[in-house]
C-alpha cells in the first residue's frame, strides 16, 4: 500500500490517472474508483499513463479489468500510455488492449483524443 | 504460436498463485482475505464481474460474501436445491446457463447471474461439506478456460473452501463462546439478586439499619475502586458488605432494636455478630477468598481495640479496613435506636477524631478523596452522595473535606 500512490489531472477534456509503483493489492483500488469518479462526472476520454508504475500482478490485472469494463459500460475511451512491454504483455494475454487504445506516449493519446466526440 | 501463449498463460496463474499465497498470509482480516482471493482469481483471468458467496446451512441459501464490479449487490442471496449441489464436481469448474439452470438454482439466482454476466460457476467443498460458491463472469478476453486453468482455478477454489469452512467453525465457536459469556452473566445476575435478597433479609431485622448493607457495600466499592483495587476484588468487597451483618440473623430482634443501653450481656451478644457471619460464610464456596476475613474482622479497629480478635493496624488488611469505615460511617450518618444520626460534617469530624485509633489514615483519607470528587461531580457515578440526607451546603463540606486533606498530607 506504500509503494503505491495515483496523481490525477485534466488536459483536453481528457481525464489523465498517473498510478505510481506497485499496482499488487486492495490498496491500488483507488485507480478504479479516479476512474469511476472522472466517468461519472462525464468524462469520457480517460488515459492511463504508466510511466512510474514498477510492477503489477493478478490483483493489480483484476483492478484494471475492472476499469475497462467500467470504460466499456460509460462508452468511455481508454487509453495506455507509457507501458513497459512486460506490462503491455500480459494485458495482452488477458485481452485487456482489445478494449483500450495503446500508445507510446501520453501526448500521442492526447493528440489521438483531440479528434475524438 | 497457441503453445507458447498457452504457456505464458499457465505462467501467468502460476505467479497468480504466489500473489494469492502473499497477500492472503499478510492480512487477518477475513472479508480482506476473500476479496483479495476474488480479485487474484478475476485478474489471472481478466473477469471484470465475480461474485463469493457463503452457503448458511441454516437458511440454505448462498449469501453473498464478496462481490467485484458490481455495486447493490448487498443483501443477494439465492438457493439452491441440497440434492443438486452433490451433482457438482467438488470445486470444478463448470459453464453455467443464465437460463438453462432454473431448476438447479433458484431464488435470486436469476437475477444474480444476469447482473454477473455469469458463465462459470464454482462450488466450495471442504471435504464433504458445501461451504459457498465463486460466480465468474465473461472474461474480457472471451477465451474458454484451457485444462492448467481450470486446474488452478480448481486449487485456488480449495483454498478458498478451507478457509470458508476455517471461518464457519471460528464463527459457530465464537458464538457458543457468547451464549456461554451470557449465560454466566445471568447466573451472576441470579446470584448477584439473591445476596441482596440475603442482605435486604438481614437489614429487615432492623428497622433502624433498612438498606444498611447496601449502603455499606457501595461505600466500600467506592473507597476500593479509588485505591486502584481491580473489578474482581472489587466485587468481592461488594458482596462481603451486602453481607457482614448476615450474623445478626442469630441475634435476639428485641436486643438489635433495643433502644436504650444494652447490658453486658447483651452487648456481648450483640459483638458476637462478625464471628457468626464469618462461620455462616466459611461453609459457602465464594470465588473470593478474602470475603469471609472482611466480614469477620469488620468491627476491628487499627488500634487494637476492636472484635472480635483485637488485631492492630498492621494485621488488618485493606479490604478490612475499608469495609470498617464504610460500615461504621453509616451507622454515624443514619438513626439508630439509641441517637439520632450525626450531620455529614460532624461525621466526617468523627472519622478524623479517630484517625490511627478506629480508623487507619490512608484509607480515610482516600474515602475524603472520594467525597470530594463526587461532590465536584468528578466521579462517573457517585456511590456515596446518593445515600446521604440532603441536608448538607456541598460548598461548606468540600471547604471542610479541603482542610481535612491538607492536614493529613502536612
Amino acid at each position: 500500500m506504500d509503494n503505491f500512490s495515483i496523481s490525477v489531472r485534466s488536459a483536453n477534456g481528457a481525464g489523465i490517472i498517473m498510478p505510481k509503483g506497485y499496482v499488487n493489492n486492495l490498496g491500488a483500488e483507488g485507480l478504479e474508483h479516479a476512474c469511476e469518479k472522472f466517468l461519472d462526472k462525464g468524462v469520457r476520454k480517460i488515459i492511463i499513463n504508466f510511466a512510474d508504475v514498477q510492477f503489477i500482478n493478478s490483483i493489480g490485472a483484476s483492478i484494471f479489468t475492472g476499469i475497462v469494463q467500467k470504460a466499456v459500460e460509460y462508452k468511455g475511451l481508454l487509453c495506455f500510455t507509457n507501458m513497459k512491454k512486460v506490462h503491455s504483455d500480459v494485458f495482452e494475454m488477458l485481452g485487456i488492449t482489445r478494449h483500450v487504445k495503446v500508445f507510446r506516449e501520453e501526448k500521442e493519446a492526447l493528440d489521438f483524443l483531440k479528434d475524438k466526440e | 504460436m497457441k503453445k507458447k501463449d498457452d504457456l505464458k498463460r499457465l505462467l501467468f496463474s502460476l505467479s497468480s498463485l504466489v500473489d494469492l499465497g502473499q497477500e492472503v498470509t499478510s492480512s487477518d482480516n477475513f472479508s480482506r482475505r476473500m476479496k483479495t482471493a476474488l480479485f487474484v482469481i478475476t485478474g489471472m483471468f481478466s473477469v471484470p464481474k465475480a461474485a463469493l458467496l457463503a452457503y448458511n446451512q441454516n437458511r440454505y441459501k448462498l449469501e453473498l460474501l464478496i462481490s467485484k464490479g458490481l455495486k447493490e449487490l448487498d443483501g443477494i442471496s439465492m438457493q439452491i436445491k441440497t440434492k443438486d449441489i452433490k451433482a457438482f464436481g467438488k470445486n470444478e469448474p463448470c459453464s453455467i446457463n443464465i437460463s438453462g439452470n432454473k431448476s438447479v438454482f433458484y431464488g435470486q439466482s436469476e437475477d444474480l447471474f444476469k447482473k454477473l454476466h455469469a458463465k462459470t460457476f464454482i462450488p466450495l467443498f471442504a471435504k464433504d461439506e458445501f461451504v459457498g460458491a465463486i460466480i465468474l463472469g465473461k472474461r474480457l478476453s472471451k477465451d474458454s478456460y484451457l485444462k492448467s486453468e481450470k486446474d488452478v482455478l480448481k486449487v485456488i477454489a480449495n483454498q478458498i473452501a478451507i478457509t470458508l469452512h476455517n471461518a464457519n467453525l471460528f464463527r459457530s465457536l465464537s458464538n457458543k463462546v457468547n451464549e456461554n459469556k451470557r449465560l454466566y452473566q445471568n447466573m451472576r445476575h441470579i446470584y448477584h439478586d439473591t445476596i441482596q435478597a440475603f442482605a435486604a433479609a438481614i437489614d429487615a431485622k432492623d428497622v433502624y439499619t433498612k438498606n444498611h448493607s447496601y449502603r455499606v457495600a457501595r461505600y466500600a466499592v467506592a473507597i476500593a475502586r479509588e485505591s486502584g483495587w481491580k473489578e474482581k476484588e472489587i466485587e468481592a468487597i461488594y458482596v462481603a458488605g451486602l453481607l457482614h451483618d448476615i450474623g445478626k440473623i442469630t441475634i435476639d430482634r428485641g436486643v438489635i432494636n433495643k433502644g436504650e443501653d444494652l447490658s453486658v450481656s447483651e452487648l456481648s451478644e450483640i459483638k458476637r455478630h462478625p464471628q457468626i457471619s464469618y462461620d455462616i460464610l466459611s461453609k459457602i464456596n465464594f470465588p473470593w477468598k478474602d470475603l469471609v476475613h472482611f466480614v469477620r474482622h469488620h468491627h476491628e479497629r487499627v488500634d487494637g481495640m476492636g472484635y472480635p480478635d483485637s488485631l492492630n493496624g498492621e494485621e488488618l488488611s485493606e479490604g478490612v479496613k475499608i469495609l470498617a469505615l464504610a460500615d461504621a460511617f453509616d451507622a454515624m450518618t443514619t438513626d439508630r435506636p439509641y441517637r439520632k444520626r450525626l450531620s455529614l460534617s460532624e461525621a466526617l469530624g468523627e472519622v478524623k477524631k479517630c484517625l490511627g485509633t478506629q480508623f487507619d489514615s490512608k484509607i480515610s483519607n482516600i474515602f475524603f478523596r472520594v467525597l470530594q470528587k463526587e461532590l465536584k461531580g468528578q466521579s462517573k457515578e457517585a456511590q456515596i452522595l446518593p445515600h446521604l440526607t440532603k441536608d448538607f451546603d456541598p460548598t461548606i463540606i468540600t471547604t471542610l473535606l479541603e482542610g481535612i486533606t491538607a492536614e493529613l498530607s502536612a
